[in-house]
């Protein structure tokens, strides 16, 4: 009797906890919101770029998130070296990038600077998916039967081989892409204080392709299919002549070949790569993975683009009304507390009603 | 299960939200202990041994003498780290590998530029009783958090690298007094940009921008600080942060063309100065501003990391011009042993920290009978503060009570077409601008 | 020869000895049915068929074709497919899809449409609910749909595993008579069932296996008066 009172007042206070918490983050959110609008501080113009410059970074962690999540979705396996998979596509495509400069070429006329971008992309791509390939055959597939937490050790380990694997080769110093000059330019929207750079168009348009062709990969084609029933359910997809292995595979050379893109991009945009290049925007990515609904490839997209607004537009509108001093510094703050908030409150992610129902 | 589970998940979610707020760091007031030194000479080794307060480092005969650089040797910032480290191994070769009559063992151990990394470091480093001399660290953040371990142990470090002012302060706290350094004093590279800017340049209107990180946020409180002073303002918004993270600005840069500096002071590590710098130079507002980074930044890493939008740019940092003559033999060595040029700024600093360790510890040094080398670890710290006049790299090293070794030589330079390149050449020929020598005596 | 050949199989769940040299046989155009209790090893001995569970020694043999190193995929491309116990159709698949992977080792386009329109004849029910998703059908239209699927490929032999599970009773007679009727069209048929009554009721010859031990093996007739499998598996006393 008095153990169960006990345990009914843990759960009302848990509850009240949670609730408290809930209204605490609404709160906030709102009263900051309306102070830095009431304020009126910052323009027009800038909210506009904050939100490209959002949808940037968005567009990135989305093409990233994917390879979590559909490795996730397959295996069950949080495949911790995909942020070592990006970085390795950035340095591809920085080696192409210098060579293709080296020779002039890469800034020769607009069009040799298209096929440059096309060819960093191509190197990145081949990069990122030989490694994500020999990763899962030898950390991954000997585990494949081995307890959950076995391979996600493997997958530790992983990440750290390959940090350290290009620090020995490469050191621990930056390379820096060469700047490609039609994507530096602006594009010319003629809004005096808002700009936006090619670069900004080409991220945001080739994410949004490359998702649109995964999604009807993944929907409309018989491999697509079979990637999904094999997520469902390996055996049955066995007996159904479908291989599972090569299922399996396939499914690591599509999440590797988007972070290879997604690295170039990165690397066009931020210019710096160095080994530590993946660490950050992997945990960021992996974090969208899990707000969108860790497993889902819409909900991967859906919680890139939204952690990258998060990140871009929410220091500023829900916390510099607020008076709190350099609000930028709080990002991964930010960041990080909406996945507390997730995790607590839709644990299943934004997307994930089918991820649970599984379950 | 699954609850578990779910709990264990909104915690590690709420490490990462408390891993991403940078721990404000603070010190309190204490005293220095620092006494004159008395080198026990011809005295027994046993008797100095047990009169030690933190007894004595043994090295058997045969045995190797223990030397251990500390820093920053993984992560975003280990150039930093590395630099020093490679400062310490060619000093370690100008004395042939050996010391004391024994050879030398060099090894070293990463505290990754955060408090917590340095705190993690300093206990391995406390625990190995094998330690005769100890270079480091190369962060103030690894200061802040290692130096009560250290201390605690008897042990006694000297970096080459960590600058913030507070470090080295008459009134900072007890356990400072195992710390030294070769680099100089953030108090004058804070002060000199503020006189820069102000005096040299005539611009009214600063902001900055750190990182969160112990270094950067004191050197940027004291540039802005003296800017006010000698009569400038800094603008509204223009105390900014980034997290050490970040790589996309915009915001930050945005929120200080709300109301445009003359010129943007961020004394942050080598990536954030990067993305910085490479950015500005797209914000609206921010076209006509002046761009300035600090010491962290000295490195051809920073022009490769800016691009071409380094051109112009401003970088305090210490004046390599007026090194010792030995300076130019150093870069040789370093050509030589590493194949390129210096990675960083510190590296002669940290080559001088090694040469105030092994005078010290030659001071200090007991041998016995059967060739057991002894050191008395308070009597080596009180070694370290007595060096004076050490011919360093960076000119001579004389340490005051309060832990400075060097003396600063702190200069303003200018990123010219030159060092942009491509190829990225590196370091610039000379400092554009430097204090009258009078200043670091004010 | 016949066309399905298990020849001394024992196969091993870590140390505990599932199935002890099995021997069965099944020939062109026959149903054998492999009764027995929860647990004999029923569904196993189909896993060690499809090379789902490789036996640690004895053969599997496909018109003499020893399928040891054979891969499971490529089993299916042989000819011999099984229709899982709990049908496990693709729950987030549709039904139009879980054909198609029943398809899966199809080349051309046009045998896959070809297969798929079998199967809505053979299941006019399918029909109706093809883009709906596996999840969302009945037990009964999911059996009817895990059945389809494995046609799709006109397998030579087909492994049933409880067809008739967890159905209602006209269901389990329906689905029976589905089964005679593949049977009909030339497929030969492995079943394994619980319901030992209507299984060699349908059935030429059958096996019965306890313990991981084939212990009786007869024609169906022979089976359905043997006073032992009766007792134990008819449910009479």
């Amino acid at each position: 009797m008095y153990a169960r009172v006990m345990e009914r007042i843990t759960d009302v206070a848990i509850a009240g906890v949670l609730w408290g918490f809930r209204i605490a983050v609404v709160l906030l959110v709102v009263v900051g919101s309306a102070l830095t609008l009431g304020g009126g501080r910052h323009s027009a113009e800038s909210w506009l770029s904050l939100i490209v410059s959002g949808a940037v970074l968005g567009s990135i962690y989305a093409l990233i998130a994917l390879g979590y999540t559909m490795v996730y979705g397959i295996l069950r396996l949080i495949n911790f070296a995909h942020g070592e998979i990006f970085m390795a596509g950035t340095f591809g495509g920085y080696f192409v990038a210098t060579a293709l400069s080296g020779i002039g070429f890469l800034n020769l006329n607009p069009i040799t600077s298209i096929i440059s971008v096309v060819l960093m992309m191509a190197g990145a791509i081949v990069v990122s998916v030989t490694l994500a390939l020999l990763v899962e055959r030898i950390a991954y597939r000997p585990l494949r039967n081995a307890p959950r937490l076995v391979p996600l050790i493997s997958a530790i380990g992983a990440s750290f081989f390959l940090q350290y694997t290009f620090r020995g080769f490469f050191g621990p110093g930056i390379y820096a892409y060469p700047t490609v000059g039609i994507l530096d330019a602006q594009v010319p929207l003629g809004i005096e204080g808002f700009r936006v750079k090619w670069i900004d168009v080409l991220v945001i348009v080739s994410a949004v392709v490359m998702m649109a062709g995964l999604f009807l990969f993944v929907q409309r084609t018989k491999l697509g299919t079979s990637i999904r029933a094999v997520s469902e359910d390996k055996a049955t997809a066995a007996l159904m002549g479908i291989d599972v292995n090569r299922a399996i595979v396939m499914t690591f050379a599509i999440g590797a070949a988007m972070a290879g893109a997604a690295g170039v991009l990165y690397g066009l945009i931020f210019r710096q790569v160095y080994f530590f290049t993946g660490f950050v925007p992997g945990i960021k990515a992996f974090t969208a993975a899990v707000l969108g609904g860790i497993g889902n490839i819409p909900g991967a997209m859906l919680g890139g683009i939204f952690l990258g607004q998060v990140e871009g537009v929410g220091p500023t509108l829900f916390l510099s009304g607020l008076g709190v001093p350099s609000p930028n510094q709080l990002r991964d703050v930010i960041a990080f507390t909406m996945l507390v908030l997730v995790l607590i409150f839709r644990p299943s992610g934004i997307l994930g009603e089918r991820v649970a129902q599984r379950a | 299960m699954r609850n578990t589970l779910r709990w264990s998940a909104v915690l590690t979610g709420m490490l990462l939200v408390l891993a991403a707020c940078q721990p404000a760091s603070s010190g309190s007031p204490g005293q220095s202990t620092a006494e004159s030194a008395s080198a026990a000479a011809s005295v027994d080794a046993a008797a100095v041994c047990a009169a030690d307060e933190a007894g004595c480092v043994e090295i058997p005969s045969g045995e190797p003498l223990h030397i251990v650089f500390w820093g920053v040797l993984s992560g975003a910032d280990s150039t930093l780290g590395e630099d020093s480290k490679r400062g310490v191994e060619i000093a370690i070769d100008d004395i042939n590998n050996t010391l004391l009559g024994h050879d030398i063992q060099f090894s070293t151990e990463d505290g990754l530029c955060t408090p917590e990394g340095g705190n993690t470091a300093a206990q391995k480093l406390a625990a190995d009783t094998t330690i005769a001399g100890l270079i480091g660290p190369s962060c103030t953040d690894e200061s802040l958090g290692g130096m009560q371990t250290l201390y605690d142990a008897g042990m006694t470090t000297i970096s080459s690298s960590a600058t913030r002012a507070g470090l080295t302060v008459p009134d900072r706290p007890a356990e400072y007094a195992a710390f030294l350094r070769t680099a100089h004093s953030d108090y004058f590279q804070g002060r000199m940009v503020a006189e820069y800017l102000y005096n040299e340049l005539g611009l009214k209107k600063l902001a900055t921008v750190h990182d969160g990180s112990g270094y950067a946020k004191a050197l940027a409180e004291v540039a802005r600080t003296h800017f006010e002073e000698l009569g400038g303002t800094i603008t509204t918004g223009g105390d900014q942060a980034i997290a050490k993270t970040d790589t996309d600005m915009s915001a930050v840069l945005t929120a200080i063309a709300a109301d445009p500096p003359d010129a943007i002071f961020f004394p942050v590590f080598i990536a954030g100065a990067g993305y910085l710098t490479d950015q500005a130079k797209d914000t609206p507002g921010l076209e006509d501003a002046l761009l300035m980074s600090a010491d962290g930044t000295f490195s051809p890493d920073y022009i490769k990391a800016a691009g071409p939008a380094a051109l112009g740019h401003l970088i305090s940092s210490p004046d390599t011009s007026k090194f010792a003559a030995g300076y130019q033999d150093f870069l040789a060595k370093h050509k030589a042993k590493y194949g390129g040029d210096p990675l960083s700024i510190f590296h002669a600093h940290a080559y001088d920290a090694a040469t105030l360790v092994f005078a010290a510890l030659e001071k200090v040094a007991l041998t016995d009978a059967d060739g057991t080398t002894f050191i008395p670890r308070t009597a080596y710290r009180e070694a370290l503060y007595a060096s004076k006049d050490v011919e360093g790299l960076t000119g001579p090293l004389n340490c005051n009570a309060s832990g400075d070794c060097g003396a600063p030589i702190l200069a303003v330079y200018k990123v010219t077409a030159r060092e942009v390149g491509p190829p990225v050449v590196w370091p610039p020929e000379a400092p554009i601008w430097a204090p009258e020598p009078d200043f670091y005596t004010k | 020869m016949a066309l399905l050949d298990v020849d001394g199989i024992n196969a091993f769940y870590g140390n505990i000895h599932a199935l002890r040299d099995v021997s069965l046989s099944v020939d062109d155009g026959e149903i054998v049915t492999l009764i027995g209790a929860n647990g004999a090893g029923k569904t196993t001995t189909l896993n060690c068929i499809s090379g789902l569970v490789r036996p640690r020694s004895g053969t599997v043999k496909l018109a003499g074709e020893d399928l040891a190193k054979v891969q499971p995929h490529h089993i299916v491309e042989r000819g011999v497919v099984q229709v899982p116990e709990g049908r496990r159709t693709f729950a987030r698949l549709t039904v139009d899809e879980n054909l198609r992977m029943g398809g899966f080792t199809l080349t051309s386009e046009a045998n896959l449409r070809d297969g798929i329109s079998r199967a809505y004849d053979m299941f006019p029910r399918l029909k109706e609910r093809r883009s709906q998703t596996g999840g969302t059908l009945s037990g009964g239209e999911q059996q009817m749909l895990a059945i389809g699927r494995a046609l799709m490929v006109s397998p030579r032999v087909l492994l049933l595993d409880e067809p008739s599970m967890g159905l209602a009773p006209t269901l389990v007679e329906s689905i029976f008579e589905t089964i005679s009727s593949i049977h009909a069209q030339g497929t030969s048929i492995l079943l394994v069932e619980q319901n030992a009554l209507m299984a060699l009721n349908v059935a030429g010859r059958g096996y019965v296996l306890q313990s991981g031990q084939i212990i009786l093996s007869d024609t169906a007739a022979n089976l359905a008066a043997n006073e032992q499998v009766r007792q134990a598996y008819l449910g009479e006393i």
